[in-house]
């Protein structure tokens, strides 16, 4: 399988047939917490797809020329949290100063966004399946866009559901993972189509 | 130490401030780990470690730490203990080490660990500290414990690896897998949340 | 603040941070060093259990006699560049080899399937299988680790169909694990690969010393 079909493969895959948050459940804490308005949501989830593309490629870069050569490799939860929070500083100020609409848009997400598991599950999970540059890179950017998906859909359902009668004991996060649940057995549907 | 604060500090991680229930935090792992019932336990008690651990480590350093990296301070003494947690499970526990695999790394994002860093340990003293994060990773564990149990026995039919339930049952393969630890969490907090508001309505 | 103090202060903050760092990361490297001996250890012996177990050898309670068995009944066949190609294993006190074993790593659902299988003599049957290493679903796709699922193997010869959990199965198919079908399919790819690739490469190699 040529490089660039299977990079392309495991995009694919990485936001439908195995979705980051439906799939391997990460990034739950800020998707419960976040996806009540479809606008937020938004700019959440392009934060995450540009965090989440560029650290897998960083982390990708860290692990094979640094980690693997010195032996370190014991210490890559520390060195891909460090690139991580250091990547999302940097992006802050860089936006920040660039231009108030974006930063408006998504540079109030990114602290949020040092804390989200998925950013550093996609990192580790690249790491485990051995992947290649160019398919960490894929994996990251499909990752991001996957978890973005499902978060605007959710948002999408919640804002809906504002209207419904929901019992009391489910409101809020309830019954948001209940109709999370859905949302991964409708995901569920696609499983086998690729195998990454 | 004073008892109606260490009353209040264990109280409050196990019932009303509830990590897992009652703040949503650290859903991630509560969902991945849970479908069997030896790595959870086995997670719930590399969770209690970390947490109480680098509860007293940031709170033990929290009058040097400069203000602008708290967060990546907090985050280093975290991501170490992890480690820690990590090297000794490969060492002696080397199956469960692989059962376990990337999720014990995601204990360093477990919300909680950070969020009592922040909330408490940046702001109170030591032995404190320690007894915050201790009861904070023990209000997660039997939150995790009663979902594991549940999930195990009717998806897998057994509880611990012991099949328990005879050939008569069929696997509700579905609470192996992702949706079913979903629906699980959400159920939970429906009962919790129900039996509270009719203590709140009765009282 | 004036400008000095700011940089005073930033130099600081990066000189905390870098101190701090270097303190946690020299702990940890003790801590690794420490553990090191006994992970490799580990690493070492689930592979030669792997290899006993394919070879359809009876496994020892202690990992001394374990370690001993390996080292005296199992002897690596290497290729012209050093790679190790497969191992060949004889039962205790026999001249005449048991059988062959082959350890291959192949994509599963979630990362990387390590798996030995092992061959009778005559590069027919298979005498067992194990997974020394796999990230599957847990309490699903991760059964495939299960006794029941690997002792089905004993005696069967590809290539290989699926047939569901529970049902009878011939000597040309296994059954797969409810609710983890890709991880089953990928271990059907693993075996039926292994028939194409690796019986020929081993019938090739024997002979030589």
């Amino acid at each position: 399988m040529s490089e660039a079909w299977l990079a392309f493969s495991i995009f694919f895959a990485a936001i439908f047939t195995n979705n980051i948050l439906l799939t391997n459940y990460l990034g739950m804490c800020s998707f419960l917490a976040v996806s009540r308005e479809v606008k937020t949501s938004i700019g959440l989830g392009f934060a995450v797809i540009m965090v989440m593309a560029a650290t897998s490629a960083l982390n990708w870069l860290v692990y094979t020329y640094v980690l693997v050569p010195l032996n370190l490799v014991y210490l890559r939860y520390i060195a891909f949290i460090l690139v991580i929070a250091a990547f999302v500083q940097l992006a802050e100020m860089v936006i920040e100063r660039l231009s108030d609409v974006l930063y408006a848009a998504l540079g109030i997400f990114l602290p949020l966004i040092t804390v989200n598991c998925a950013i550093l599950g996609a990192s580790l999970f690249m790491v485990i399946r051995e992947y290649s540059f160019f398919s960490a890179f894929a994996y990251g950017l499909g990752s991001g866009i996957g978890w973005t998906l499902a978060i605007i859909a959710m948002a999408g359902i919640r804002q809906k559901m504002a209207r419904a009668r929901i019992p009391r004991g489910l409101e809020g996060a309830g019954i948001a993972l209940i109709i999370t649940g859905f949302m991964a057995i409708a995901f569920m549907g696609l499983a086998g189509m690729i195998r990454i | 130490m004073k008892a109606y604060k260490v009353k209040e500090i264990v109280t409050t991680n196990l019932g009303k401030g509830n990590p897992v229930f009652v703040q949503v935090l650290g859903i991630c792992s509560t969902l991945a780990v849970t479908n069997v019932l030896k790595n959870t336990l086995v997670m719930c008690a590399g969770l209690i470690f970390v947490t109480g651990l680098s509860n007293l480590t940031v709170s033990a350093l929290r009058r040097y730490i400069p203000a602008r990296i708290r967060m990546m301070v907090e985050t280093l003494i975290i991501a170490s203990y992890v480690i820690v947690v990590d090297l000794v499970l490969q060492a002696y526990l080397p199956d469960i080490a692989r059962q376990l695999g990337p999720y014990v790394g995601l204990i360093i994002t477990n919300c909680i660990i950070m969020g009592r860093a922040e909330a408490f340990a940046m702001s109170n003293s030591a032995g404190y500290s320690l007894l915050d994060g201790l009861t904070a990773g023990l209000g997660y564990a039997y939150v995790l414990i009663i979902i594991a149990f549940f999930r195990e026995l009717l998806g897998s039919g057994s509880i611990w690896g012991i099949r328990v339930l005879g050939p008569w049952w069929t696997n509700w393969s579905i609470m192996v897998m992702a949706p079913g630890a979903f629906f699980m969490l959400g159920l939970f907090i429906w009962i919790v949340k129900g039996l509270w508001m009719k203590e709140v309505k009765k009282s | 603040m004036p400008e000095a103090g700011r940089v005073r202060k930033g130099v600081g903050t990066v000189l905390f941070m870098f101190v701090i760092t270097l303190i946690f990361i020299s702990a940890l490297t003790l801590v690794n060093l420490l553990t090191l001996e006994r992970v490799e250890r580990n690493r070492e012996l689930l592979r030669q259990r792997a290899v006993l177990y394919s070879a359809g050898l009876s496994l020892p309670e202690s990992d001394v006699e374990t370690a001993e068995l390996f080292d005296r009944n199992v002897r690596e066949v290497r290729g012209d560049q050093g790679g190790l190609l497969f191992y060949e294993v004889r039962p205790p006190g026999q001249a005449d080899p048991a059988g062959y074993v082959v350890v291959r790593g192949d994509p599963g659902l979630w990362g990387e399937i390590e798996t030995s299988i092992g061959y009778d003599p005559g590069l027919e049957r298979l005498l067992g299988l194990d997974f020394i290493k796999q990230n599957e679903t847990p309490g699903l796709g991760a059964r495939i680790s299960e006794s029941w699922f690997r002792e089905q193997f004993r005696g069967k010869r590809g290539p290989f169909r699926l047939v569901p959990e529970g049902v009878e199965s011939a000597e040309d198919e296994f059954q797969a694990i409810t609710g983890a079908t890709s991880t089953s399919n990928a271990v059907l790819d693993i075996l039926n690969r292994s028939i194409e690739e690796d019986l020929p490469r081993i019938a090739a190699e024997r002979g030589k010393p």
